[in-house]
């Protein structure tokens, strides 16, 4: 079953690790944003029922729940099976909670990065550990109980104890998802930019190196695992039963709709996506900005960050059985019959693996 | 025409001191162009020239003139390059002129290249005509620059020529003291043919193009000529001259210049130098030739694909029809494979056969450090020469390393004198004249071994002195010196393409900051990559590169697989331009560390 996903790009201010078309734009643009919006769904020649929807960004925390259910109306198949929106901790209160589930959100994903103040507040977070605290029971208050927690291993000032910290209040707030990234140092990011020019803004000087964050990521495997949070995918950990329906679709290649700006959408075949400028997006103008079939190649590449490994069809396994051996004689993947896996060394070096499958 | 009014002549110039502009301005003013049909710098053909400013080929262009007294000259101007690297073509293009106009910059004044032009002109017994240039400047100073001319060259500039070729002030002058002052061609248009081949050239249209200087004699289209040092016999199927763009035409008679084309199949059947003479009616004696020219830098050249190895043969094999200086032989490396040996005159020559083979002939290519050719002596008694490290002898087999020794002239302004002085002891130097030249500037004479030129010599000292200190330098002979070969071992195994021939008492810091540098340009791999350094079999310096750790891509935004794969295709894309080596891929930035290393010991 197919799944939808929707971008709204706002943000209050733009986080110093953010890599992502979004971030801080002008106010009037937002109405407008939305109608664009609304008008990209309504056109959709819906030729499926989507099981999932996942609202991201940006912070769509901060669209108001009439603005939210306008959007998500055009959307058919409510109540989905999952309904995820991804927000921002320090603006939830029970009204927007309850706002959020009378428009048929299921799931919350809170980008909470860090827990310890230090980190946060060089990423430019204006949030506390107690507010993630008491916003969680808020959520819950209103029978939302699927919430992920984000982290970010390699953030500026983070230490191996200051990880353990962060790792304890997920112990403390329990969970059932979280998601575990390593910071991305690319140009895209203000942090990324300082880190490559070293330069000391945002603690850029402060980064922890290349041996710490593989350690944090590590460590965090291990001690989510005795959380009972299991890894599933490279950088996403849940309970049983509490693995992200609609993420899973973009590891297994099955179809989802992508609207709003800069989003991305796969029919089986095809991908596509939208523009990222979002004054592009809202004069309405030729969305789509490139177009391309999928490559066989995928189903190794993407279907192997999962735990689970993709099953290799025989003629798969002929034509990459000298990267295959390679790989398995370096301890990166491991096979099982017809199953290919990562191993816990490949996962750290996945990319390592994945140039051989494209 | 007749020789009495022909007038051949070259201009000597430091880079930049604006031969160029003086060229183009003479061809505009005598009308060898029309303004339109102006580009900067029209001599220098090739884009490589017009980018970087500088004359690689030589060229002879003539240009029609009407004297202030009525007669009609025939003026050829024989352009020539202005890189040290270049002398042989220098000395080439002033034997078939009898004068030159020495141009030096009204601010900067007289510098080593120039310098060592002027000398070489004087030896030819060229009538050298000063001219001061871009006196439109502020900064002009043409009273100082006449004194330094007298002072350092020693030739009277009471009379020197004050223009602005930017502006066009001064070319008449100029050209008047071309036909008064420069003396005709002496030779005998009755006599037998003698010609003299200053350059060839292969054009893949008209096959092989001379370039000729009538000495003696007439040359004629249809006529038998033969080449003095073969004896080849050739029917001369066409002739012309330059006017820049090429001119066909049926004779040219003693005094002057012009090129040939005869159906000659290869340059090296055309050696500049020879002499052309008549089959039927030969002259008596040929021409004095040249000496040969040897390459004096030495290095590898690799494809990066090991399958462009035939293409890179052809692509020098082209090269070298145009470019006699350098030389090449296959080359077996271990760690690079299949490549070539080349021989050079000099780095930017280096540089240039290189930029070529990139843009020209679309090869990505890894060249390894420049070295110079040693003089060995065996234990045995044999005396072999060695170009390339990896044939560097045993040693223990070895009696005795000559390395090969030049004179260096270094002229400089005062104020930068402390940091060159620095950089020439560094540099192994040995002060041979301190020569106070003028207000505030200095000349220096220094021996140093060429390979200490190689390496970064060049840019250190245009970084010590802001781009002001000019060199100018010739093979001086050889000199017994302690070398030993310096070896790199990755992850165990010599790699044989970062060897190097370094000084005994500098090995231990060569190889302390050559380890160092290679530990940050090599990518951590799988595993811990150990780097040593060695001479023989002791380990002078060792570094370690850690294993890879993680190289991961997190976050999946919004299901964007397209920004994933194009991450690892990039990322495999950079592997794949890297040399495999042993288990430990190296960036090809790696081969050239050894280039750099003198910066920092």
């Amino acid at each position: 079953m197919p799944g939808v996903y929707i971008s709204y790009p706002f943000c209050a201010q733009k986080c110093t690790y953010c890599n992502f078309a979004s971030g801080v734009l002008p106010a009037e643009l937002e109405g407008r944003y939305l109608d664009a919006l609304e008008q990209e769904i309504a056109r959709h020649p819906w030729r499926w029922t989507p099981e999932s929807v996942y609202l991201g960004g940006g912070t769509p925390s901060r669209l108001p729940p009439a603005d939210l259910e306008r959007i998500l109306a055009g959307v058919p198949g409510k109540p989905w099976t999952e309904a995820t929106i991804e927000a921002a901790p320090g603006g939830i209160t029970a009204e927007l909670a309850a706002g959020w589930r009378r428009a048929g959100i299921t799931r919350v994903s809170l980008g909470v990065q860090s827990f310890v103040e230090e980190e946060l507040r060089l990423t430019g977070r204006k949030h506390t550990a107690e507010i993630v605290e008491r916003e969680i029971a808020i959520l819950r208050g209103v029978g939302i109980e699927d919430i992920n927690i984000d982290l970010i291993a390699g953030l500026a000032a983070q230490s191996l104890d200051s990880w353990f910290a962060s790792i304890d209040w997920i112990e403390r707030l329990q969970p059932p998802h979280v998601s575990v990234y390593m910071l991305e140092v690319d140009e895209d990011s203000r942090l990324g930019l300082e880190i490559l020019r070293e330069g000391p803004r945002y603690g850029a000087a402060r980064v922890p190196d290349e041996e710490q964050v593989a350690e944090f990521y590590e460590a965090a495997v291990r001690e989510l695992a005795g959380l009972g949070l299991a890894r599933y995918e490279i950088s996403n950990f849940a309970k049983p039963g509490h693995e992200s329906r609609h993420n899973l679709k973009y590891w297994r290649l099955e179809p989802y709709a992508g609207f709003g700006v800069d989003a991305h959408s796969f029919d089986g075949g095809i991908r596509w996506q939208n523009t990222d400028e979002v004054r592009e997006y809202v004069s309405g103008r030729g969305v789509v900005v490139e177009r391309q079939r999928a490559r066989e190649s995928e189903r190794f590449w993407v279907g192997l960050r999962l735990t689970e490994g993709v099953r290799a069809r025989p003629a798969d396994l002929a034509r990459h059985a000298e990267a295959i051996e390679r790989l398995k004689q370096n301890r990166l993947l491991e096979q099982e019959g017809d199953l290919l896996r990562l191993t816990p060394r490949g996962v750290l070096l996945s990319n390592e693996v994945f140039q051989e499958f494209l | 025409m007749d020789p009495t009014f022909i007038r051949n002549f070259s201009i000597i110039a430091h880079i930049d001191h604006g031969k160029s502009t003086l060229a183009d301005r003479l061809l505009e003013v005598t009308g060898a162009l029309s303004q339109r049909e102006m580009m900067e710098q029209v001599l220098d053909s090739m884009d490589l020239e017009r980018e970087r400013g500088i004359t690689i080929k030589a060229h002879a262009v003539r240009l029609n003139y009407k004297g202030d007294d009525g007669q009609d000259y025939q003026l050829n101007l024989i352009d020539t390059p202005g890189h040290v690297d270049f002398t042989y073509e220098v000395s080439r293009s002033l034997q078939a002129c009898e004068g030159a106009l020495l141009v030096v910059d009204a601010s900067q004044g007289v510098e080593a290249q120039t310098l060592a032009n002027t000398y070489l002109a004087l030896g030819h017994n060229l009538e050298i005509i000063p001219v001061i240039n871009k006196i439109d400047l502020p900064s002009a100073e043409p009273d100082r620059i006449r004194e330094q001319i007298e002072h350092v060259i020693g030739l009277d500039a009471g009379g020197a020529i004050l223009a602005s070729a930017k502006q066009g002030t001064g070319i008449h002058e100029i050209l008047e003291a071309v036909v008064h002052m420069v003396p005709p061609p002496t030779g005998d248009p009755e006599a037998p043919l003698r010609a003299l081949v200053f350059d060839s050239w292969f054009d893949p249209y008209r096959g092989v193009i001379t370039l000729l200087r009538i000495v003696d004699g007439r040359i004629r289209v249809g006529q038998e000529v033969r080449l003095w040092s073969n004896g080849k016999v050739y029917e001369v199927e066409g002739l012309g001259y330059q006017s820049p763009k090429p001119v066909p035409c049926e004779e040219l008679s003693a005094g002057e210049a012009g090129f040939m084309m005869a159906n000659i199949k290869t340059v090296s059947d055309a050696q500049i130098g020879d002499t052309v003479t008549d089959d039927k009616h030969p002259a008596a004696e040929p021409l004095p030739g040249f000496q040969e020219i040897k390459p004096m830098v030495f290095a590898g050249l690799y494809p990066v694909e090991s399958h462009e190895h035939g293409r890179l043969r052809e692509a020098l094999e082209k090269l070298r029809l145009n470019d006699s200086a350098f030389n090449f032989e296959p080359e077996n490396s271990v760690a690079l494979g299949f490549g070539f040996r080349c021989g050079f005159l000099g780095l930017l020559h280096l540089e240039i056969v290189q930029e070529r083979l990139e843009r020209e002939f679309e090869i990505d290519l890894i060249t390894t450090a420049p070295g110079v050719r040693y003089r060995v002596t065996t234990r045995g008694g044999d005396v072999i020469e060695v170009d390339n490290p990896t044939r560097f002898p045993n040693p223990a087999d070895i009696e005795q390393i000559e390395e090969p020794i030049i004179d260096a002239t270094v002229i400089t302004r005062e104020e930068y004198l402390g940091e060159i002085l620095k950089l020439l002891e560094e540099k192994r130097g040995t002060q041979k004249k301190f020569e106070y030249i003028g207000t505030g500037r200095v000349l220096l004479t220094y021996e140093l071994p060429l390979n200490e030129i190689v390496l970064d010599f060049y840019d250190r000292l245009k970084s010590a002195s802001r781009g002001y200190a000019s060199l100018d330098y010739h093979l001086a002979g050889h000199r017994d010196s302690p070398m030993v070969k310096l070896d790199v071992l990755v992850a165990g195994d010599p790699v044989d393409a970062l060897s190097m021939i370094v000084h005994r008492e500098f090995a231990y810091d060569r190889g302390k900051a050559l380890i160092e540098r290679l530990r940050k340009l090599i990518p951590r791999q799988m595993f811990e990559v150990a780097l040593q350094a060695a001479i023989g079999s002791k380990i002078i310096a060792r570094e370690n590169i850690p294993a890879i750790r993680k190289n991961v891509i997190a976050k999946c935004y919004g299901g964007d697989i397209t920004r994933k794969r194009k991450l690892l295709e990039k990322q495999k894309e950079g592997k794949r331009r890297m040399k495999r080596v042993g288990r430990v891929e190296i960036p090809q930035e790696a081969f050239l560390a050894v280039l750099k290393v003198g910066e920092e010991s």
